[in-house]
């Protein structure tokens, strides 16, 4: 066993976890306070920006999320332009994607039909199972730490979230990528009715006595799912008044108003974020949290409606 | 801290529960058939492990996997003595493949599919009322990382009752890639075997209860068999293959976190997906892992634990079959009986100083089992049970 994975045992106990850093992949944006309205000229352009030789024989999903990764790394002080510089046996990778492989599955069907498997390419073996997009950042980072994916509906992004809180929290890693992204294609469009957000968001988490820069406090009861949106809204409130939330960061059906809060729908640019949603609500929070050094701000996000199976909702606080 | 299982419920292609499918392991009974689910003048590979439940033999159907879930997960809770409404309790689900095959169906053939039926929590909270539901698309190792969590879960006291499930139906594009990509053309799953040609798939779900142990005897609950650990994580090394040091490290983690040493272990449910690479690479780091050396407790120097690999005679089931593999571990450590690999005669080279039970089940006493899983994408699970007698 190596000294690293004893030292993940030893920390285990009830760590206070921040978000450490913040990268995107989103077509139009490149920091994330775009995501709350600041304008900027440029921003990630998919066309240009997932290509090269490390995309190569990648699913899209896999490339966006490498994209949104790197950033969200270097932000939190491990990566230094060329290698991943933290600790790779206790990082976790943790990815939310609803839709992930569905076009390549989509697509494989359609070439078996038409040319029999030896029309396949061998190198689409990997995209045959959803957990390729945090087997790739894993790759990539040499990140040996749990690889979690969760294709869990609308709240999949605050629950991976969840998860890699409690990853930390359990003392199974100190760091943790966490990654929500959602590919577009013609089989997601046309399952959707519509076309999905294009991109990633991607988080450091770690506990914040590793002596990171905290941008926002994952508490522990700060997340809460359940059939009743008000009530998870309720629950990860905990005992905070409602009025003490600052802004509320509604899912796709704005379900769960905590109150008075001014609500920014960011789905109003982005459009239908699924998967990626609760990690871009993530994003969006450390951004209105960089912008106020000095409030004791809090930012509630939520996913989920009564048409889903279940609501989240994850309350994020000032470092 | 140790989790009880206090409920087991399992379907496959051979058996609809999880004592028909450890009779017929232990009688050597495969579901080995021909491929039903596809065209096969579309495939080089023509034989899977399918549950044979289609209404019109030939035509596919979709939500097979959702189905199974449903009644694995109903069986648990009936064994387990619990009601079937999970309003309060955490579901985590581990597939590879989700209803990816829903999927399939609904693009090429226009059967009905909605997004929300391509994770299981849709259908769990329809069935039991369940909303604390989890889908981990974790590839092979999903069931065991999904018990991983939900064994976090109790720790943190964020639940005293979790069900566990794991379920996969065959899908055609990854049953096709695979086809693509093996060499040769297996007609059979022969996991450790020389003739050993690769992997087919098997389909099934299963499902456990796991509980809080309580802090007093409580007579009457049954305990099937207990949790020390689970131990999780990511070779960071290549998307498809094993990686001997990934595999080395999972394996000693659980052991650490079980606080158990090699020489306690008395079985092992090997992963045995009957590649030639996973085969030569999980033995390899078996037979060095459970080499006897110092600091071995009692009981090393028998020649190790005995192992199998349930995969001979389920195919591979995908996302469950490392639950799948406890819950056979739960019932061998019960009753003393270790079913065989099934096709096992000329073990691979790597294999040849591990006990692989053959030809006939094995009796002995065991007290504490070893279960591995590993997936694609590099991620590895391994989890320790002990007997509860």
């Amino acid at each position: 066993m190596t000294s690293a994975a004893q030292t993940a045992h030893r920390t285990s106990g009830n760590p206070e976890v921040v978000i450490s850093g913040v990268g995107l992949a989103v077509p139009g944006i490149t920091f994330p306070d775009e995501l709350l309205g600041a304008v900027r000229e440029g921003g990630f352009d998919p066309h240009t920006g997932l290509t090269g030789r490390e995309m190569r024989h990648k699913d899209r999903a896999s490339r966006l999320a490498l994209r949104a990764a790197e950033p969200a790394l270097r932000d939190a002080g491990l990566h230094d332009g060329k290698a991943f510089t933290g600790d790779g046996d206790t990082t976790a990778v943790v990815v939310s994607s609803n839709f992930g492989i569905l076009d390549s599955v989509c697509a494989f069907a359609d070439v078996i039909a038409r040319d029999t498997v030896t029309g396949l390419s061998p190198l689409g073996l990997p995209q045959t199972s959803s957990n390729v997009i945090a087997g790739s950042v894993a790759m990539r980072h040499g990140l040996r730490g749990p690889s979690l994916t969760l294709c869990n509906g609308p709240g999949s992004g605050l629950d991976a979230v969840y998860w890699a809180r409690g990853l930390i929290a359990a003392g199974r890693a100190e760091t943790a990528v966490v990654i929500g992204v959602e590919p577009s294609g013609d089989a997601v469009t046309k399952l959707l009715g519509e076309p999905v957000f294009d991109g990633a968001a991607a988080l450091v988490l770690e506990a914040r006595d590793r002596g990171a820069r905290p941008r926002a406090v994952i508490g522990a009861g700060a997340y809460a799912r359940g059939a009743d949106p008000s009530v998870a809204v309720a629950a990860a409130l905990g005992g905070r008044s409602p009025a003490s939330v600052s802004l509320w960061l509604p899912g796709e059906d704005a379900c769960g108003a905590p109150g008075g809060a001014p609500a920014f729908d960011l789905t109003g640019r982005l459009g239908r974020c699924s998967g990626a949603l609760g990690v871009l609500q993530c994003a969006a929070a450390v951004a209105y949290f960089d912008r106020r050094p000095d409030e004791d701000a809090a930012v509630l996000a939520s996913a989920g409606g009564p048409a889903d199976d279940a609501a989240a909702a994850l309350l994020l606080t000032a470092p | 801290m140790t989790w009880d299982i206090t409920g087991m419920g399992a379907v496959a292609s051979i058996g609809g529960t999880p004592q028909e499918i450890f009779a017929a392991l232990c009688a050597g009974r495969s579901g080995l058939a021909g491929l039903r689910a596809f065209d096969t003048a579309k495939y080089r590979a023509r034989q899977a492990y399918e549950i044979d439940d289609r209404a019109r033999p030939g035509a596919d159907e979709p939500g097979r996997a959702t189905r199974w879930l449903r009644q694995a997960v109903a069986q648990a809770l009936t064994d387990a003595g619990l009601p079937h409404d999970l309003a309060d309790v955490p579901v985590l689900v581990g597939t590879t493949l989700q209803e990816q095959r829903s999927a399939e169906l609904w693009w090429r053939e226009g059967t009905p599919l909605a997004p929300s039926d391509l994770h299981f929590g849709t259908a769990l909270r329809a069935e039991f009322g369940a909303t604390r539901t989890y889908t981990f698309a974790n590839a092979c190792a999903a069931s065991l990382y999904a018990l991983a969590m939900a064994t976090d879960l109790i720790e943190a006291g964020a639940a005293d009752t979790v069900v566990v499930a794991g379920t996969d139906a065959i899908g055609e594009s990854a049953f096709g890639t695979l086809d693509r990509v093996q060499n040769d053309i297996p007609d059979a799953l022969r996991p450790f075997d020389r003739s050993h040609k690769g992997m087919l798939m098997g389909e099934g779900a299963v499902a456990v209860v796991v509980q809080r142990a309580p802090a007093a005897p409580e007579p009457g609950r049954r305990v099937h068999a207990r949790v020390r650990a689970v131990g999780v994580n990511c070779d960071a090394h290549h998307p498809t293959a094993p990686d001997p040091e990934g595999i080395t490290r999972v394996v000693r983690d659980a052991h650490r976190r079980a606080g158990v040493a090699a020489g306690d272990i008395d079985l092992v449910m090997l992963h045995g997906s009957g590649t030639p690479k996973n085969d030569t690479t999980e033995a390899g780091v078996l037979a060095q892992v459970f080499a006897a050396g110092p600091g071995d407790g009692p009981g090393s120097g028998d020649g190790g634990p005995l192992m199998t690999a349930v995969k001979s005679m389920t195919g591979h089931t995908l996302g469950g079959s490392g639950l799948l593999s406890l819950v056979v571990a739960a019932l061998a450590l019960r009753q003393g009986t270790v079913p065989p690999v099934l096709g096992l005669t000329d073990p691979v080279g790597e294999a040849a100083g591990l006990r692989l039970v053959r030809d006939t089940a094995a009796t002995a006493d065991l007290g504490l089992a070893q279960i591995d899983a590993f997936g694609f994408g590099g991620i590895n699970a391994a989890a320790i049970v002990e007997a509860v007698r």
